[in-house]
């Protein structure tokens, strides 16, 4: 397995990053406000650096809190296949949740339950076993592909200096947040915090990610970024928030006819 | 008449005996005429409720699909599916639209799933009929002023408000005036959001209420993006609620020679459809969905079947010990008037008049013991619905429709009622009685002496 080497937002992990992100997030002044093909690359470099050509395992741990309930807590393991968009989620823990899963077919996202040993249709958006994390945030970033960004301004996050971008969903894509304020770290290039907004303009959630990874994938002959923690913070439903932290990930190829709904199934008989 | 005579006067005779018989009769019977008010009580409020809240007799409903998994209930050229209603359906007394959404209803402290229904209260009389406001009590924990009712009915006729039952504003902590917001996906998949105020707050009704909330059409129009025409249901309601299957299958037939694309009849709500049935469909586009109220309502069907046979299941208990006790106290009779039989026998009764005398007492006892618990049945019926008794035992509640407990007597009940217990008391003196026709004169008398 391979080693994951977690990314700071010290000087050194700067200069790093830097030199091999420098064209995109360095070139500027600091002053001058990116122009728009500058943004668009920004978008680009998050993209390419979480796609992986080959395939992706990683197991991580879900945690959800809600108000009024007790608090959830799932071991899952989740692969993909960037080079055709696949996707499975599959649940480990708790006992009783074990063998369920998502799987993505093409354009389709289905659910299996092992107890009732259905498949059934669900949406893009579906929250990932009642947490509040979703589809997309397992899946391979595509941001420069949905989204249309705007540069808004040099910002400071904390003790981060951060670009501050909206981005917003191009005409028919399908996105569960149309709009998006996102706070990419100027130094590193990595999102540190995201806004997703309803159609109406409300912020519906919040999620940070204090903490980025990157393994060497022989497939991509290059570095696959992931983010090592999510947290994601209802701004609508207040007290809830959902924690996903990524616990091992695996770049090497992965069986051939694992994202199959046999697979799935045969991980519950 | 003589055999009549007799059996009277030996009813009257063994007064103890048939006081005893009498009043385990009477009291079954009441029962049972109290449990069919009872289930006729929740028979009825699950019509009103049903084809005030969620449903009209029948309706043009319909999903709208831009991806296989992506559904909503949308009925596209909402003017256009009125008119044919208009025209397939010549007794339809009234015909509206009501715009549908499900979603969340979220406040600072707590989230409620709901049914969205868009109204326009100028079509919503029968509606606004039927609800009532809130007192503070129903869904504030200990509130200032417990009978204090606040907002309007009206409310909804101001842009951004809903309307909420009170076991929603009870377990979102809100009470008129405060902001609520509404959370769902658009035609496209989009998430947005719509705050509203609450205008007002009415009594549940029973399990309906966990289901639906009221807002002004345009809070269902903004939210998901709906352009105009668009609707959720065409609701139709017609002079006679019986001929509602009859109604849908012929506006069925219509549509289809209209050239609607229609989905195949399934009697589930709406909302089941949308959330487990239509998204397991691969088709996209648009289909209608033409329903009755009793598909629309057929998980709450299950509630009257089950009161139903709650009911068949004690009185049919009942009737095994009155059939028991009929059966021993008659064999008994027999035994101590073998004397009787003889002499009756004697003088020339022959072996049918016996058996007709003990089921002429039978038929008497039934019939005037079951009588008079029918008609008090019916009486205390009417007494406590017309009391209006409170029920606050919320699974009670859920089971009965309603918050106040409902019953109502019918005549076709009580007579029903009474006809059985009759017939059952004759069923169970018609061995003894057998045995005592079978009786000779001889054995009779020498029983006797």
């Amino acid at each position: 397995m391979n080693r994951t080497r977690p990314l700071t937002s010290g000087l050194l992990a700067a200069a790093i990053a830097g030199v091999a992100f420098g064209t995109v997030i360095g070139a500027a002044p600091a002053e001058a406000a990116p122009s728009d093909a500058e943004i668009v690359d920004m978008l680009k470099v998050i993209d390419s650096r979480q796609q992986n050509n080959g395939d992706y395992r990683s197991t991580a741990y879900l945690e959800q809190k809600e108000r009024g309930k007790d608090d959830t807590a799932f071991e899952i393991t989740f692969f993909r296949r960037d080079f055709d968009d696949k996707l499975m989620i599959l649940f480990l823990k708790p006992k009783a949740e074990a063998g369920k899963g998502y799987l993505r077919l093409d354009k389709n996202l289905f659910f299996y339950d092992p107890t009732v040993g259905k498949w059934e249709r669900r949406t893009e958006r579906e929250r990932i076993g009642g947490t509040g994390s979703n589809r997309q945030d397992f899946d391979e970033s595509r941001l420069a592909l949905e989204y249309t960004p705007k540069f808004v301004a040099e910002e400071k996050l904390g003790k981060f200096d951060v670009n501050h971008l909206t981005l917003s969903a191009k005409d028919g894509v399908d996105v569960a947040f149309p709009s998006v304020d996102l706070y990419l770290d100027k130094i590193t290039g990595n999102i540190l915090k995201r806004q997703d907004k309803a159609l109406s303009g409300k912020l519906l959630r919040t999620t940070y990610y204090p903490k980025w990874s990157k393994l060497f994938s022989e497939s991509k002959k290059a570095d696959v970024y992931f983010p090592a923690e999510i947290r994601i913070f209802d701004e609508v439903e207040k007290g809830n928030s959902t924690l996903i932290v990524m616990k091992e990930t695996d770049l090497r190829p992965l069986d051939p006819n694992l994202f199959t709904k046999a697979w799935l199934e045969s991980k519950s008989r | 008449m003589v055999t009549l005579q007799i059996a009277l006067n030996n009813l009257l005779a063994s007064r103890r005996r048939t006081l005893f018989l009498g009043a385990a009769l009477f009291g079954v019977t009441l029962l049972f005429v109290l449990l069919l008010a009872l289930t006729a009580g929740v028979t009825d409020n699950l019509i009103r409720g049903a084809t005030n809240i969620s449903s009209g007799h029948v309706n043009i409903g319909g999903y709208y699909k831009s991806t296989p998994s992506d559904s909503q209930t949308v009925v596209l050229n909402a003017s256009q599916l009125k008119a044919e209603a208009k025209e397939a359906l010549p007794d339809a007394l009234r015909i509206i639209d009501r715009l549908r959404g499900w979603g969340k209803v979220i406040s600072d402290k707590g989230t409620v799933q709901s049914g969205l229904n868009g109204i326009d209260l100028a079509d919503e009389s029968a509606l606004l009929e039927l609800l009532a406001l809130a007192p503070a009590k129903d869904y504030i924990d200990n509130p200032a002023n417990a009978e204090e009712v606040k907002g309007s009915l009206d409310a909804l006729q101001k842009p951004g408000t809903i309307m909420l039952f009170a076991s929603q504003a009870k377990r979102l902590k809100v009470d008129v005036g405060d902001q609520v917001t509404l959370r769902t996906e658009t035609l496209k998949g989009q998430s947005n959001t719509a705050e509203a105020v609450v205008g007002a707050v009415v009594r549940d009704l029973g399990l309906l209420s966990s289901f639906a909330s009221f807002v002004p059409k345009q809070t269902i129009i903004e939210l998901y993006q709906f352009k105009p025409d668009v609707s959720g249901a065409v609701q139709i309601y017609l002079k006679d609620i019986d001929r509602s299957e009859a109604a849908m299958n012929e506006l069925r037939a219509h549509l289809e020679k209209k050239g609607y694309a229609q989905l195949e009849h399934d009697g589930q709500p709406f909302f089941i459809k949308l959330l487990q049935t239509v998204p397991n469909e691969e088709w996209t586009g648009a289909k209608l969905d033409v329903t009755t109220w009793e598909d629309e309502s057929s998980f709450l069907v299950q509630i009257i079947i089950g009161l139903r046979a709650i009911s068949v299941f004690l009185v049919m208990l009942l009737a095994i010990v009155i059939v028991i006790g009929i059966s021993n106290t008659m064999t008994i009779a027999v035994r101590e008037r073998t004397r009787e039989i003889g002499t009756l026998r004697a003088i020339g009764m022959n072996r049918g008049g016996i058996l007709a005398l003990f089921l002429l007492e039978a038929l008497l006892l039934g019939l005037l013991a079951s009588g008079a618990g029918g008609i008090t049945g019916g009486v205390v019926a009417a007494l406590l619905d017309a009391g209006g008794l409170k029920v606050d035992v919320d699974a009670i509640r859920v089971v009965l429709l309603s918050n106040t407990l409902h019953l109502v007597p019918r005549v076709f009940d009580i007579v029903l009622a009474v006809a059985a217990l009759t017939f059952v008391s004759m069923i169970a003196a018609f061995f003894p009685a057998l045995r005592a026709a079978r009786i000779t004169p001889v054995t009779a008398m020498q029983a006797a002496e």
